[in-house]
Formats: structure tokens, sequence, C-alpha cells
């Protein structure tokens, strides 16, 4: 942190918190865009989750009997402010100046926040519907989490170091991730699209056609907020994943001007959760919902066995050829 | 039985149940009385290979309630067996026990005709809503809407 | 564990039309289903005997959106054969036509409702979109995407313009190139694999003893087709086939109605093709003899029967329409005994009801005395949620 005038700017405008608002509606649009295109539909314009937040912002917010005010307006800060400090950490432009040994796993850990306060919302509203969709929220997180963390903490294992940044340096001298650990980044992919709670994985919220799960009983600018908070997800998890898999906004090779790092650093973060967005929507629109049960096998089965795998595959690599 | 039936055959095997006539070309009548529907749909079953009950139709001609079960099989054939009920308490034998298809349609004629099938099990509403008076018998020809009856559903109070 | 009645009342936003139907579970297996069908109860057999033949023509159609066409011809052929008169060969075609258009926009759309409900948006938002081709034709055809007002007593009230001919018959390669692809993804796509198959199964004695029809009765095997078993129109002359299917499920329905689909454009294709020149229509006397006929017609659902008594007015004296869902729905009470609450919509709508019901459940909890609303999807989520507890190790 050089001083505070830039550091505040870093945090609040660009890359920090207003880049970060508008990125993540523009992801949003364009992933509604991409899924529309394919299904041969038309699509929103490009400004329409603007719109739809801002028209949220003014409708009413209708409380529920009984339902304790205070927690449902706080609680959907309190995800949103998760999902924006894990943003901080994670290296746009270069090395995140917040960057300090540990911060992977802050991150991940913030970025599960959301999820609980899904549940949360879901049991104290009071209504049996998003009480289960909020045990569906949570069974989901049970299943994905422990692959998901296990895929994204490989890279570290590799690298020697517990800082997001250092990963991304690590990955300027030596290989993208995506090469090393091909299974990790499947895996990453599949619980990130599970942690948005996206088809295939949509079973807590869209599984009930008519009442939204835990989403039912938010309202107005509880509903703009949460909606935010997943775009922002996406946009966290997917900077994640082209940090940690793809190299992050550094090219093998140093740019010297150091503001010409920064432009090239921007254009390279931008290309690459560009990329890691079209999978996921692919993904997406090219499958239908399964059923919880059928996610438990899988999960179980599968996505947690490949990542065991995998971290055995790591354990090996790095004692015969990284740390030899 | 598959091959193609004909109408001598169905008349001899029949007769005992009453008379048959060709209505149309692979249709056959077969009139009879409301004590032998039972016994007269079991022999069509095995004797004439019928599997499958395609309707129950009711019609009121306005002297007496009419049924006529119509059956075919793989012969493709259809076999309509005719009865003829009375007015007032017109009552039958369920045919589900034999044919399980007949539960829905006799539950649909009781409900619009007031047939009463007995030994069905289940003879609740099912075309007529909850809420209709109990007695009106919609289908048959001597119904009159009561102007003053309440047939259910929500009253709207006109100012 | 008691058991429990759950009311899966006239609201369901999966299916089309109001239907009640009672399920009662004990623990997450259905033990058996009860039926409520009132909520689109109209009169219309009872108003079909105040009308003359002319009028009583567009009540019928107006029986069902989806099928319309199919009580229309049924209740006009029926009349017909009763009054002893003879369709021209070009009429008969014309009526083969729109029937067939109509099977074809029915099938269509149930694969994207039977996508939709397994929540695989890209192919309902696909089917639709193919959809659109035939609601164009028949809209040309016609003037209208449903009910199309085509048949009258005697014959068809609107001729095929040559024009008319080629543009329907521009469109039918690029619904072919469409309708292989959707065998190749049904029969290969993951997501929809695990959720049809195994689902809702219902063996060949299973459906011949509780009176299935339709694709529903074809998919296990029972080969009743009531186009070959009782020829009418036109589909004696035409060279076509009898979709049947051995799975049984809802996997094998799901393979019957793409079938036909398949089979409905070979016909629509030869009769566009093979049109016969000639009026359109014969005049019909006003007042039908006495008699009685059972007219059947195999609709896009199955096989529907019109039973009519008349009595040598210009009346009838009595139809008596039974339409293949309520045939069906003893099969779907049979076959969702001892599955999963959670594969009930998907079951319910692979019998590709032509009643909807929107799902409000009501439950009955027998010891409180107390009576909650729940609709259908939470319901199947509680279930999910007690089998998935008997499921975790």
């Amino acid at each position: 942190m050089t001083d505070p005038v830039s550091g505040l700017i870093y945090i609040l405008i660009f890359p920090g918190f207003l880049f970060l608002f508008l990125y993540a509606l523009f992801l949003a649009f364009l992933d509604r865009k991409i899924a529309a295109r394919m299904q041969q539909r038309v699509g929103p314009p490009f400004f329409q989750p603007f719109a739809d937040f801002i028209k949220m912002l003014g409708k009413e917010v209708i409380d529920p009997a009984g339902v304790d005010r205070v927690i449902f307006d706080a609680a959907p800060l309190v995800a949103l402010a998760a999902v924006m400090t894990a943003y901080l950490y994670i290296p746009i432009v270069g090395n995140s100046p917040l960057a300090f040994q540990g911060d992977l796993v802050v991150v991940l850990y913030l970025m599960s926040l959301p999820t609980i306060v899904l549940f949360l919302l879901g049991w104290l509203s009071r209504n049996i519907f998003s009480a289960i969709g909020g045990i569906r929220s949570v069974t989901q997180l049970f299943i994905y989490e422990v692959p998901f963390f296990l895929a994204l903490l490989t890279p570290a294992l590799m690298a020697g170091t517990w800082s997001i940044s250092e990963i991304v340096i690590w990955q300027q001298k030596n290989m993208w991730f995506v090469f090393l650990q091909p299974i990790g980044f499947i895996i990453a992919l599949i619980g990130l699209q599970a942690k948005l709670e996206r088809t295939p994985f949509d079973i807590p919220e869209a599984e009930t056609e008519i009442v939204a799960g835990p989403w039912t009983e938010l309202t107005g600018r509880r509903l703009a907020i949460m909606d935010l908070t997943v775009d922002v997800s996406f946009v966290v998890g997917s900077a994640l994943v082209a940090a940690v898999f793809l190299g992050g906004p550094l090219m093998p090779w140093a740019v010297t001007p150091g503001w010409l790092a920064v432009v090239v650093g921007f254009f390279l973060f931008l290309a690459k959760t560009l990329a890691v967005l079209l999978i996921l929507s692919s993904i997406k629109v090219a499958t239908g919902r399964i059923r919880i049960d059928q996610l438990n096998d899988i999960g179980w089965k599968y996505i947690a066995g490949a990542s065991i795998v995998q971290v055995g595959i790591v354990l090996v690599m790095n004692y015969l050829w990284v740390y030899a | 039985m598959t091959g193609p039936l004909t109408l001598d055959m169905i008349a001899g095997k029949m007769k005992e149940f009453g008379n048959s006539e060709l209505v149309r070309k692979n249709r056959i009548r077969i009139t009879t009385t409301p004590d032998k529907v039972h016994d007269t749909i079991r022999a069509v079953q095995a004797m004439l290979g019928c599997d499958r009950l395609i309707t129950i139709s009711a019609v009121d001609n306005s002297r007496t309630l009419e049924l006529i079960y119509h059956l075919t099989g793989p012969h493709r054939m259809i076999i309509s067996i005719a009865i003829e009920l009375e007015r007032d308490q017109p009552a039958i034998p369920t045919s589900s026990d034999i044919l399980p298809p007949a539960a829905i349609y006799e539950r649909q004629i009781h409900d619009l005709f007031g047939i009463v099938f007995t030994g069905n099990p289940n003879l609740n509403r099912i075309m007529l809503n909850e809420d209709w008076p109990a007695d009106e018998y919609p289908l048959r020809k001597d119904w009159k809407p009561g102007p003053d009856t309440f047939y259910g559903g929500i009253k709207v109070e006109r100012t | 564990m008691p058991e429990v009645v759950v009311s899966i009342g006239p609201h369901h936003p999966a299916l089309k039309e109001p239907v009640n139907f009672k399920v009662v579970v004990d623990g997450e297996k259905i033990v058996r289903l009860e039926l409520d069908l009132s909520y689109n109860h109209r009169g219309v057999e009872k108003a079909a005997e105040q009308r003359d033949f002319i009028r009583v023509l567009p009540l019928m159609e107006r029986v069902c959106g989806i099928c319309s066409h199919s009580h229309s011809t049924a209740f006009a052929k029926g009349i017909e054969e009763l009054m002893q008169l003879e369709i021209p060969p070009r009429a008969q075609y014309i009526r083969t036509i729109i029937a067939e258009l109509e099977r074809m926009h029915s099938h269509l759309l149930w694969l994207g409702v039977a996508a939709h409900v397994i929540g695989f948006n890209t192919l309902f938002m696909w089917t639709w979109r193919d959809r659109e081709a035939v609601q164009d034709t028949v809209e040309e055809m016609s003037g209208n995407r449903v009910h199309y007002g085509m048949n009258e007593v005697g014959g068809v009230r609107r001729d095929l313009t040559p024009a008319q001919v080629t543009a329907a018959l521009e469109r039918l390669p690029n619904l072919e190139e469409r309708i292989k692809k959707y065998v190749d993804m049904v029969s290969s796509e993951e997501t929809m694999l695990i959720r049809f198959r195994g689902v809702g199964k219902l063996s060949k004695e299973e459906a011949l003893k509780y009176g299935t029809v339709g694709p529903t009765a074809r998919a296990s095997g029972v080969d009743y087709d009531t186009r070959k078993d009782d020829p009418y129109l036109a589909y004696a002359d035409v060279p076509w086939n009898v979709v049947t299917d051995t799975n049984g499920d809802v996997y094998g329905r799901t393979r019957v109605r793409i079938g036909e689909l398949w089979e409905s454009l070979k016909i629509v294709r030869y009769c566009l093709e093979n049109l016969p020149e000639g009026s359109i229509r014969v005049t019909a006397p006003r007042n039908a003899p006495t008699g009685e006929i059972l007219s059947r017609y195999e609709a896009p659902r199955g096989e529907l029967a019109h039973f009519i008594r008349t009595n040598g007015t210009d009346k009838v004296e009595r139809v008596d329409i039974r339409t293949p869902t309520l045939a069906n729905w003893t099969s779907v009470a049979i076959c969702l005994v001892n599955q999963n609450l959670a594969d009930l919509p998907v079951i319910v709508a692979a019998i590709d009801p032509c009643l909807s019901c929107t799902s409000r459940i009501t439950l009955l909890d027998k010891q409180a005395k107390k009576t909650g609303v729940m609709s259908l999807d939470e319901l199947i989520w509680r279930n999910r949620s007690r089998d998935q507890e008997q499921v975790r190790p």
C-alpha cells in the first residue's frame, strides 16, 4: 500500500468497487445475451441488468408477518460486503496491494458467505418453501465445496505460497496451471457453476417453478442487493479462476513501462474472465437441471474423487520435479 | 382371437345375453338387460378376446336412461353392449372389478346422470364442482337450472 | 408414518388447465391418487344438444385449444356417416393435412414443455421456435393458429390455393432437419436421459388393463392407433407407420412422440403433393336421420371417442365425448404409485394432459388438525429432502 489516496482510489474506483459494480452488471448482460443467442432468441439490451437494479431499488419492500426486519435488511448487505471484500484480494491489473499470505483462504471463505446468508434468509422467512430452499442451498454447498476448495488449493501447493498474487507471479515464471493441472481446472469450473447456483445446479432456486426457494420473501431493495451479490460473485469467481489457473493479469514476459503493464494487465484480466464466462454460459445453456439426490451421487463419487486424485498427482509432481 | 369376427359367430355366442346386430361394418351392438351386463362383459372379454374398453356412453332418451359399453380388441371390431335403465333410482352393479378403466367413466356418468354403480369404490364428484347441490343431474333431459338454487362457486353481489 | 393426503389443486404452473388430484403419500412414496376434474367443466355436452349442426361445430372445436380440429372432425365425420354423405376426396385430404399439422404442433409443444419441466430451457426454446413454422403454415391456410374452423358437415369451409401448398412444402425440409436433431438430442443428452429413463414405467399388461390410449400406450408396446384400426379421412391412402416403443417410461413416450412427428411430416408431404382436384364440400341435409354412431379419432393425445345419438331433428340428442386424457389419468394414478413424489411433474407431463393443473398442495395434518398450503414444487423439495436423508450415508 503506497499512500492512502491511491489506495482509496484503488479500492473505491478502479479497479475497485465502482469498476466492480459496472463489470458485474456487464457480465450479467453478456451471460444473458449469450444464453439468448444460443437459444435463438434476441436477448436483452446491454443496459438491462443496470435497469433491473435501479428498478428494483425503487420497489416496495414487503415484510412477511413475524419476520425479523433488521436481519432481513442486513443479511443481503452482509453478503454483498463479503464478496466485494473478496474482490480486493484478487490481482486485477497487477498484484493486489492488499495481498498477504493466506489471502486465498480468505477469498474462498468470503465467497461461501452468500450461500450461508441465503440459508439464513430461507430459515428466517417463516415459510416452509424458503426453509426447504435454504436447506437445499446448504446441502449443495456441502457437496461441491470440498472438491472446489481442493481444486483451488492444489495450485497453492505447487506454487508453495498461500497468496493469490504470488501464485500469479509463479505462473508468469513457469507455466499456467491450466496446463499443469487440467483436472483441477475442470473441477474449479464445475464448483463455480454450483456456487453460483446455475443450471445444472440450480436446484435450490428454480426447482420450484413458482416459489423461488430462499429468494421468495426478498423484495425491493433486498432483492436488488442479493441479485447484485450473485453478479459480483460471478466476477469474483471468474477472476479467481482466471488468476489461479490462467495466469491472471500477467504475461509470460515482463512489460517494462509501469503504466503499460497496468493497461496490458487489465486487458488480459478482461479476456480471461470473459473466457471463463463463455464456458460457464455454455454449460448453463446446454444442460437441464438434475435432482439433488443425483447431485449427491455425482458429487461424492466423481467430482470429489477426481479432486483427491488431483491432489495426489500434485504431491507426486512436487516431489519429483518442482522441489527435487 | 385375432381373426376377423363375423356377425354370425358373435350372435351365436352371445345369444343367451341378447340380440346382436351389425350397425356398421366394424361395430356390433348387443342389446341386453342390466342384470346380465356383468356376465356379458366377462363373456366378451373371454370368448371374443376384447381387451380394451373404449368408453361407457350414457344417453337420456326421455323415456329411459341408456348405457352403452364399447369394447374392442386386437381384432379391431367394436362390441357395443347396450342396456336401458329406469329413470328413477337407476342402479347397476359396477364393472370396474373386471374392467378397471370403467371406474372413471362410471364416476363421470354418476355425476352427470345420477346412475348409481353399486360396488364402485369411489363415486365422488369428478365433473361438477364440490358444492354443486345433490340430486341435480344436469345432463338429464328433464333438468332445468332452478332460478334460486346456488350451483356453487363464488357469489357475486349484484348492485 | 401416517398417510398424508396431498391435494394437488387447480393451480400448477407447469401444466395448462386446472385439475385437482389428491395424492396420498406415505413418506415420499405415493400410495394412490384420486381425481377431481371439475374446473374446466363448461357443460359443452349439454350445450351441444341445443345447437344445430352449423352452430355446434365451433362449439365442438372449443372443447380444447390444442386438439380443436380433432373434436370438430370427429363430430363432423360422425354426423356425415349418420347422414350417409360421401365427402369429396379433396376435402378428406385437406382435413388430413390440417389434422397432421395439428399433431405436429402439439407434439413439438409437448417436447418443449417436457424439457421445461426438467429445467432444460434450451430445448424448450428451440422446439417452440420450430413450432412457429407449423403455426405459420396453419395460419396461412386457415387464418388462425388454433381453432382453425375448417370443418363443416359435408366437407371443409376453405380451400387450399396452390401458393399455400407450395409455401407449406417449402417449410417442411427445415423441419425435417430439426426433428432429426431432436431425435439425436433425446437419445444422447445426459441430463434428459437421467431424468426420463425409468421414470413412470408402465408395462404392456398394465397399459392394456387400465385402458391407456395414445402415445402413452404405444410407448408400452400396445399398438392401437385409430388411424390404422378404423381408417378415416385419407389415412388409408397414405403410406405411413404406427410408431411404438418398448420402454414404457417417460423416455419411451418421448421417442414415440418424436417418431410420430416424423410420420406426420411424411403424411403432410404426401397429402400436399397428391392433393386431388374437385369440390371441397357437398350440401348436407338439415336434419340427421335417427341413429347412433361411435366416431373415433386419433387426437394428438390418444383416441378420442364421440358417441352421437340423433333423433331426426337438426340437433343431436346426445353427444358423449370421451377425451384421451380422461382415459390416461388412471394410468398416471397407477404408474405414480411407489414412485418418488419428486418425479410427479415429469410423469404427469408425460401423458400430455389436455387439462392443466397448477400445483397447489393442501396438506391435511390429521393430528394437528390444521391445513397448510404448499406448492407442488415445495412439496417436491420437502419430499426430496426426506428422500435425501435416507440416501445420505
